[in-house]
């Protein structure tokens, strides 16, 4: 777990927060503004090929009124999976873009915003019908928001 | 990988492929097939309606000359083929184990094909 | 005109001409929906946009409106080719959330099957290269062949493709002697069919002047454009969810984590070969090595809901690190499922390794990643305009009896 540690060393000025996602996996919570430079950080001491973005999941939290952002991120020397949490408020869904710093991140960015409908600035690629059909896109429903009527 | 030799061997040997109307293709004893209930077990608990993954399963009334003893509510499960993915939750899940399998997969028609027959005669 | 007006003009105004060829979503040489907007300038690809959204079902949204048994059956049905490690990934998420652990029988059992899959996978896609580059032949050849495995599915798991072999807390079925002696006669037949094929791609001219030096990807590219699975294993980047994760069985069985480092179309389709080659090896050693217990569960007697919790499962599809993301907050059904499937990366960040290449290599390099669209699109409704979902069947629509 020391390869956790240095991570977690590294980007100790940026957690506000941590928990594990069973069975393994360590997740800190940063504050959304930091993602960007947090990303660029962690990039920067692990170098290039070390790590590769795996996932973009966001969760719809209605009763809190946020979305969750997890930023599952592989890390290939410790084998494992870390990810970095942000929050989002529901009705203002936006965060800076990791295009520049990670452009693997475009596949998870496109389907975030499509599904879900968070925006991520920075990114020219973001558009409706990515996977949506026409019909559901062009109501302005976001799918994956649990107050979208299925 | 020479091509004259490739042709030679093939034009000498029988084909790979099975001749499927004509000849039966050889299938394992255990393949999830057509399955159905039998009434004889069957007690009607509709666990397997609210089971199924694609909601094939439907609970329809015995015929009113039948009566079961052990089938109180007097239902009996019917499932459209059609619909089925044939993943045997039914099968698994049925607290008395009524279900009867088979490895029949020949099950395509042009109409909707349903297990109320089958199940049916299961009465005797 | 004048002469001396000509002399004095000091440069000359090119306009490209770039062509804009689409390339699918139906076409002869795509197996897969998906299209590929390229912009050709003269023989030679300038940009490539990848339109997607033709496969999309909806199956995120399903998975939470369904319980976690029916989700089971959902989740394997997101792809047909590789429906095991769906369900294998889905199941191995609840079960992190219960803190259930099937028996060594049934954990090895699941890597069986999901070798057996991983071998019928590689075959398939290094088949349809092989039709994709003209060698028909071959292409027939190794489907031959594939049949075989096939056939040693439908003994472990009861179907060809669709498996259905998992259960939370084990598997659903289990095999017997004669089961198993079948097995190892069918894995035994096909072993020097795959050794020939895999010295074919190696050795054959045909081959190795069409996919050398075709797409070649750097390691430092694949990780940053976050590409899995053999692509990233064939530009020199040791990762596999098998070996990091050790889920299942895999921290008993034996088995190298195939590399190569050209990073071009041929290398990842050896590392596809070798990879195969060790699945069939492992499979061999399930099958010799199997413990005694028991494996199959009785679906009868497992709970019905699970406590709440996050998990986050990998497993390594044929395609590369297949994840579900499972959020539960208590009862039978899950609050948020987020699969991510490797053709999503693999697919849509793939834009950047066509430029520079003739139209003639995007089919080649498109199929060296192994896509895989059903697995990539999944999650959107079946929503009509009244907010109803209809059923109506394709005869209906055919017929306007059913208004869209």
């Amino acid at each position: 777990m020391s390869g956790t540690n240095n991570i977690e060393d590294a980007l100790s000025s940026y957690i506000i927060g941590r928990d594990t996602v069973k069975p393994n996996r360590p997740r800190f919570h940063i504050d959304a503004g930091n993602l960007k430079s947090a990303i660029a950080l962690l990039k920067q001491c692990l170098g290039d090929e070390a790590l590769y973005l795996s996932n973009i999941i966001g969760v719809d939290k209605v009763a809190e009124g946020v979305i969750e952002l997890n930023y599952f991120i592989h890390v290939v020397p410790l084998g494992n999976t870390i990810v970095i949490r942000v929050t989002v408020p529901r009705d203002k869904p936006q965060v800076s873009s990791l295009i520049d710093v990670i452009p693997g991140a475009l596949s998870g960015e496109c389907e975030a915003y499509d599904l879900l409908g968070v925006e991520f600035i920075g990114n020219r690629y973001l558009r409706r019908g990515f996977f949506v059909p026409v019909d559901v896109a062009s109501r302005g429903v976001f799918p994956l928001r649990k107050d979208a009527k299925v | 990988m020479s091509i004259v030799r490739e042709a030679l061997k093939n034009l000498l040997s029988k084909p790979a492929t099975i001749e499927y109307p004509k000849k039966p293709v050889p299938i394992e004893k255990d393949f999830r097939g057509r399955h159905y209930a039998d009434l004889r077990k069957c007690t009607g608990c509709t666990l397997c309606a609210i089971e199924c993954p694609s909601n094939c399963i439907t609970m329809e009334k015995l015929p009113e000359n039948a009566k079961l003893k052990h089938n109180p509510r007097g239902l009996y499960p019917n499932i459209r083929y059609m619909s089925c993915v044939f993943c045997y939750r039914c099968v698994r899940v049925c607290p008395v184990d009524a279900y009867v399998t088979t490895n029949e997969y020949r099950l395509s028609s042009v109409k909707e094909v349903f297990s109320k027959e089958l199940t049916l005669q299961t009465l005797g | 005109m004048e002469n001396g007006m000509v002399e004095k003009a000091t440069s000359i105004i090119k306009i490209p001409v770039t062509l804009e060829i689409p390339i699918g979503p139906q076409h002869p040489a795509l197996h897969e929906p998906v299209l590929l907007k390229i912009y050709a300038d003269g023989e030679e690809v300038v940009g490539v946009e990848i339109g997607t959204g033709y496969n999309h079902r909806g199956i995120e949204k399903l998975l939470e409106n369904n319980t976690f048994y029916k989700g089971k059956f959902i989740a394997s049905r997101v792809c047909g080719i590789c429906n095991a490690v769906h369900e294998n990934c889905f199941v191995r998420a609840v079960e992190y959330l219960v803190g259930m652990k099937p028996s060594p029988r049934a954990e090895y059992l699941r890597v069986l099957v999901m070798e057996l899959e991983r071998l019928h996978s590689h075959m398939l896609i290094n088949a349809i290269m092989a039709e994709i580059i003209g060698f028909d032949t071959l292409f027939m050849y190794i489907m031959r062949d594939r049949e075989l495995v096939m056939k040693a599915k439908e003994i472990v798991a009861g179907n060809r493709v669709s498996a259905d072999f998992h259960m939370f807390n084990g598997v659903r079925r289990d095999i017997d002697d004669v089961k198993r002696d079948k097995l190892i006669d069918l894995l035994r037949r096909v072993e020097p069919r795959l050794k020939y094929y895999r010295k074919l791609f190696e050795d054959d001219p045909t081959i190795s002047k069409r996919l050398t030096e075709i797409g070649v990807l750097k390691a430092k590219d694949v990780t940053s454009y976050g590409m899995l699975g053999p692509v990233l294993r064939g530009s020199g980047i040791k990762s596999d969810a098998r070996a990091e994760d050790r889920y299942d069985a895999y921290n008993e069985i034996p088995f190298n984590v195939v590399v190569r480092g050209e990073g071009d179309s041929l290398a990842r389709m050896l590392v596809r070969w070798d990879e195969a080659l060790e699945s069939l090896e492992m499979c061999k050693y399930i099958l010799e090595h199997l413990p005694s217990g028991p494996a199959a569960v009785d679906e009868r007697k497992l709970p019905r809901t699970f406590p709440a919790g996050e998990s986050f499962a990998r497993v390594e599809a044929p395609r590369g690190e297949l994840t579900y993301y499972i959020q539960h907050a208590g009862g039978n059904k899950p609050y948020r499922v987020k699969v991510r499937t490797p053709s999503l990366n693999n697919i849509i960040n793939s834009g950047f390794s066509y430029l520079g290449h003739s139209v003639a290599d995007v089919p080649v390099i498109l199929v060296s990643y192994d896509p895989c669209i059903s697995c990539m699109e999944r999650a959107i409704i079946v929503d009509l305009k009244n907010k109803v979902e209809k059923r109506a069947t394709l005869r209906e629509i055919a017929m306007k009896e059913v208004r869209l």
